[in-house]
């Protein structure tokens, strides 16, 4: 393998990775402060990135209910990214409410809203299939000004060039990652929320209101999974409502493999797996999926808590 | 709080081992999400009255008789689906305009298939013993076609294949025949019309969606073309048909520097592959193959679609009578010019309307039972003779389609990439 290809292999594996990162971010926040995977947030990131089209001024086909709908306004792109968080993050809300609450007053199993999430996931997303069809949309082509559609890392013989859009998701991914760690590490709301994590019983006997931070959480998550969908839905299309599901799946490898409830993990997870399977071969393609998950099999059998999760000692 | 997050899922874990049940409840929940990125949704009739009504038609003579129209009105293959739907409605409103079965109007039943094989059997299985429709058009892949003519072979009615054009489809049974030419008589048309724009292409990059049975069937015809013209085949890039990001594919394929890339994917994965080729600098040709063969493509890769050439099947200035009106009707309705899916699905249901006539005079078809006028309809359709807007066009004993006219068409985008056409090349 040529130093081109083997460079070229790494940018793509970051690539591929940032957008596995971005999307487990928002997923791994909410298991890492309620204990509960959110098969939800692959939907909600499908919702943002539908927002996000319709606030740019984008129009629906003519399937669905609302057949050839859009908007008199056509916002700028940062602004629209911006508000189509904020409802996202209400939807999310919306959903922590209907779906999650009920079952934690009741102390239900763990494994019922995990079941409860993926119901309610299928649910939003049959939902915008009626509402405006199965079709494609594209963010317009100026979305991102006047950046080169691709950067070429290489030479003029020898080019590695790397998409724009995969490094604003990358640069994007990274900025997220800062501003959580710094939001958990360092405010008071940040150790309210680890303290809720620690000990939801404890935290609400000192005067923490659970719920409020639980909702904060959720909200928080709606806002990352929404801006994950939209900049993926500028990068690939938005390919149908089932465009998020997907990544739940390989979502849920991300954040094992990471460290369950890292948040710098689920950055690590996402590029360690999208670099291996940038360097699977072509042939193969077909597998990336199963590599992927043969990777989380090993970690689990090897080292449960995970690359950056910290290990669990037993105490006598 | 990692501490507590590992303690948590062990418990969980213990917890799913004890409520084994559960577990395996939940496990196959998210084993069915994983599964199937494009359910088929539930099947919906838009016209129930037909179904009875085509059984008792045949009794007391007054009401239609009902032709199915199984193609795929939800997920990505709707792009193409809906397409074909249009090509359907217009063929009923022409056909019943001109009397329709010698005084019985035809009544189209819809039935969605959605994009997987699934779909196209549960899709087919309604059709046949609810709705008692004398015949199919339909499914829109050829892999769905694999999995559900089968079933309506062995129910003996007869199923019409509007754009299944992989190899082994009028093979199926005596029951399957198909209007759409098959992709080893379609698709060398491009290659040639590539060499002839560019006659300095030497090194060809081939990509295919392996999932899928068309998309095999046509790469297989677009290497061999490939080696038949001499040129160097430099790489076979493989991919699925529900892949987004093609970034490694596509980098390996600009690494050896093709001057021509050649792709075999359906609407929303090919247009994505040909977007992404091109913002990573590729400046070649491209071809398509018949899965991008839908004015679909255009959202997708919009002004990057500019140039893909793709062979056709159809020509919306064939000269004959019935495609002066079928593209008429086409373009009042729909502002553009109609596309070749379309034009094969009106070619479906022409086929259908003209056999039942011939049936119809040789014995009522009001008179007859169901599962007698199905296989009567079958032996007519395959020796009949048809001016359809694919020209003139019959069918070889196996039910392979015969057609003579086939053109190639290049893509041509607006500046501003929201709207294009298929231009077709001398």
């Amino acid at each position: 393998m040529t130093v081109t290809i083997f460079l070229q292999n790494v940018l793509n594996g970051l690539s591929i990775g940032s957008v596995y990162a971005i999307f487990a971010l928002g997923y791994t926040l909410v298991f890492s402060i309620l204990g509960i995977i959110n098969f939800a947030h692959g939907a909600i990131f499908t919702l943002g990135a539908y927002f996000t089209y319709v606030l740019t001024g984008g129009a629906f086909g003519f399937n669905g209910l609302l057949a050839n709908a859009m908007l008199p306004v056509k916002m700028p792109f940062a602004a629209a990214i911006v508000l189509s968080g904020i409802l996202s993050g209400l939807v999310s809300v919306m959903v922590e409410r209907l779906a999650f609450r009920p079952l934690r007053r009741r102390k239900a199993d763990p494994l019922l809203t995990v079941v409860s999430s993926l119901g309610v996931a299928f649910v939003i997303v049959n939902v915008i299939q009626y509402l405006v069809g199965a079709e494609s949309y594209t963010f317009p082509a100026d979305t991102y000004g006047n950046l080169p559609p691709a950067v070429n890392f290489g030479t003029t013989d020898n080019p590695i060039p790397i998409r724009s859009v995969q490094i604003v998701i990358f640069a994007v991914s990274a900025v997220i990652l800062t501003v959580l760690t710094y939001l958990i590490n360092a405010t008071k709301y940040g150790k309210a929320m680890r303290a809720v994590a620690e000990d939801a019983t404890t935290a609400s006997l000192l005067g923490i209101d659970t719920d409020r931070f639980i909702v904060l959480t959720f909200f928080v998550s709606g806002f990352l999974g929404s801006v994950a969908g939209t900049l993926v839905g500028s990068s690939v299309s938005i390919a149908g409502p089932y465009f998020g599901i997907g990544f739940g799946l390989k979502g849920l490898a991300v954040i094992v493999l990471g460290g369950l409830g890292s948040i710098p993990g689920a950055v690590v997870g996402g590029l360690v797996i999208g670099l291996i399977e940038a360097f699977v071969p072509g042939e193969f393609s077909a597998y990336k999926d199963a590599v992927a998950f043969g990777l989380l099999f090993i970690m689990l059998m090897v080292r449960p808590q995970g690359l950056l999760g910290r290990s669990f000692v037993q105490k006598v | 709080m990692a501490r507590n997050r590992f303690i948590r899922t062990s418990l969980m874990l213990k917890a799913m081992h004890s409520k084994a049940p559960f577990s395996l409840l939940a496990a196959f929940a998210i084993v069915l999400g994983a599964c199937s990125p494009n359910p088929a949704p539930t099947a919906t009739s838009t016209s129930p009255q037909a179904a009875g009504a085509s059984n008792t038609a045949l009794a007391n003579g007054t009401a239609s008789i009902a032709i199915g129209i199984g193609v795929a009105q939800t997920s990505n293959v709707a792009l193409l689906g809906q397409e074909e739907v249009a090509g359907a409605k217009i063929a009923e409103k022409y056909f019943n305009d001109k009397g329709g079965i010698n005084g019985t109007p035809i009544k189209l039943v819809f039935q969605d298939t959605g994009g997987d094989e699934q779909g196209a059997i549960n899709a087919f299985q309604t059709l046949i013993t609810k709705d008692k429709v004398v015949g199919i058009v339909g499914p829109t892949l050829s892999q769905q076609a694999f999995s559900a003519d089968p079933i309506a072979d062995r129910a003996k009615v007869p199923v019409l294949g509007p754009s299944n054009t992989a190899k082994g489809i009028p093979q199926i049974g005596d029951f399957i025949a198909r209007v759409s030419a098959p992709v080893s008589v379609v698709a060398p048309n491009s290659v040639k019309a590539a060499l002839k724009i560019n006659p300095q292409i030497k090194k060809v990059a081939v990509f295919y969606a392996q999932n899928d049975a068309f998309n095999k069937s046509e790469t297989e015809i677009f290497q061999q073309t490939v080696k038949d013209q001499k040129l160097e085949l430099v790489t076979v890039q493989k991919f699925q048909t529900t892949d987004t990001d093609f970034q490694s594919q596509a980098t390996a394929a600009l690494n050896v520097k093709p001057d021509l890339v050649i792709i075999s994917g359906l609407a929303a994965d090919g247009g994505n592959l040909v977007r992404q080729l091109r913002e990573l600098g590729y400046k070649g040709s491209i071809i398509g193959g018949n899965g991008l063969n839908t004015s679909n493509l255009f959202p997708v890769c919009k002004a990057l679609c500019d140039g893909v050439l793709i062979a056709q099947a159809y020509s919306p200035e064939q000269p004959g009578d019935v495609n002066a009106a079928f593209r008429e009707a086409y373009r009042s309705q729909f502002k553009k010019e109609p596309p070749q899916f379309s034009a094969q699905a009106f070619a479906g249901v022409q086929v259908f309307v003209e056999a039942l006539k011939a049936v119809d005079q040789q014995r009522k078809v009001n008179q007859q039972s169901l599962p007698d006028l199905r296989v009567a309809l079958n032996k007519q359709l395959l020796i009949g003779k048809y001016n359809t807007p694919l020209g003139e066009i019959s069918f070889t004993s196996e039910g392979e389609i015969v057609q003579k006219e086939f053109y190639v068409a290049q893509i041509k985008m607006d500046t501003n990439g929201t709207s294009g056409k298929f231009t077709y090349l001398k």
